[in-house]
């Protein structure tokens, strides 16, 4: 089922600190797929991602703001489906600061300290939310 | 031509793929990649993809072309994403499948220390089986492994 917002179910799946991938889309229309480290619960409709490394996925949703990304639940053996619209780049306040700080955690779990470094949290606007389940 | 750093990469130590496309308005959809093998020709690869990540797959495809494939070896973080041009699909065969076999094992190897509560069967479904074979040829190679290099292009070089 197709959702147009978060659902409670997927908070502890944004918070476990499980990588995502995210495929954004150059104004020229060129995909480009990357794995990010972290998806952040802002509200029911709207998430940010961090901006670490100054990427072609940072431009890309720059050019155009449309973005999708996956959400793996392992114990879940299923994988959320986000279709997201980029709405602004926040480099202060309290989600810069939530996010900072599990960027930190995350880096110091996986050996990245040093590495991981959060310069924005961008904040997207949630357009469809849909759960896959894994199939063997 | 994929380096031979890069192929042995993707032979032996890679564990987990993404796949990305666009459709028509430029809207970018994800596909799950459950294995993938190298041709012969060491410039096409072929992605195994399941069928709950075949929706809007072919028909982006067949409309525009446009590929992209990050392929990563986890926990390690070593990540290379491919760009390429749609070349064809078709059913998975049997030597497919044993790739699929062999990459959710290696995949689930690395997740053992992480989740070491959950059952191996569990684990094993997460990666899904693939139905669908897609070739592609491989235009641009980029570094995406984490760190100041990422997004650096391998294949062709970067010019200086």
């Amino acid at each position: 089922m197709r959702l147009t917002h978060l659902p409670p179910e997927i908070r502890p799946v944004l918070e476990s600190g499980t990588p995502a991938v995210m495929v954004t889309c150059s104004a020229d229309g060129k995909p480009n797929t990357t794995i990010i480290s972290q998806v952040y619960y802002v509200d029911e409709t709207h998430a940010a991602l961090s901006f670490q490394f100054f990427s072609k996925t940072i431009r890309n949703v720059r050019e155009n703001p449309r973005a999708y990304v996956c959400v793996f639940d392992v114990r879940g053996q299923s994988q959320w489906v986000l279709q997201l619209e980029f709405q602004r780049s926040e480099t202060a306040g309290p989600i810069f600061d939530a996010m900072d700080m599990q960027i930190e955690a995350i880096a110091s779990m996986t050996g990245m300290s040093g590495i991981f470094k959060l310069r924005a949290a961008d904040v997207y606007r949630v357009v469809s939310v849909e759960r896959l389940q894994s199939g063997r | 031509m994929i380096p031979g750093k890069i192929l042995r990469f993707l032979e032996q130590h890679a564990n987990i793929a993404f796949a990305g496309t666009r459709d028509r308005d430029l809207v970018p959809y994800g596909h799950r990649v459950s294995g993938w093998r190298v041709d012969a020709n060491q410039g096409t690869i072929t992605a195994f993809v399941p069928a709950e990540f075949t929706p809007r797959l072919l028909e982006s495809l067949r409309e525009n072309g446009e590929l992209a494939v990050t392929v990563e070896e986890f926990p390690s973080h070593e990540t290379y994403q491919f760009k390429g041009r749609y070349v064809g699909d078709r059913a998975l065969r049997p030597d497919d499948v044993e790739i699929v076999d062999r990459i959710r094992k290696r995949f689930v190897r690395s997740l053992r220390p992480i989740y070491a509560d959950v059952p191996e069967d569990a684990l094993n479904a997460f990666v899904s089986d693939a139905s669908l074979a897609i070739e592609f040829e491989v235009l641009e190679i980029f570094l995406q492994t984490p760190g100041p290099g990422a997004g650096t292009r391998i294949v062709p070089p970067a010019e200086r």
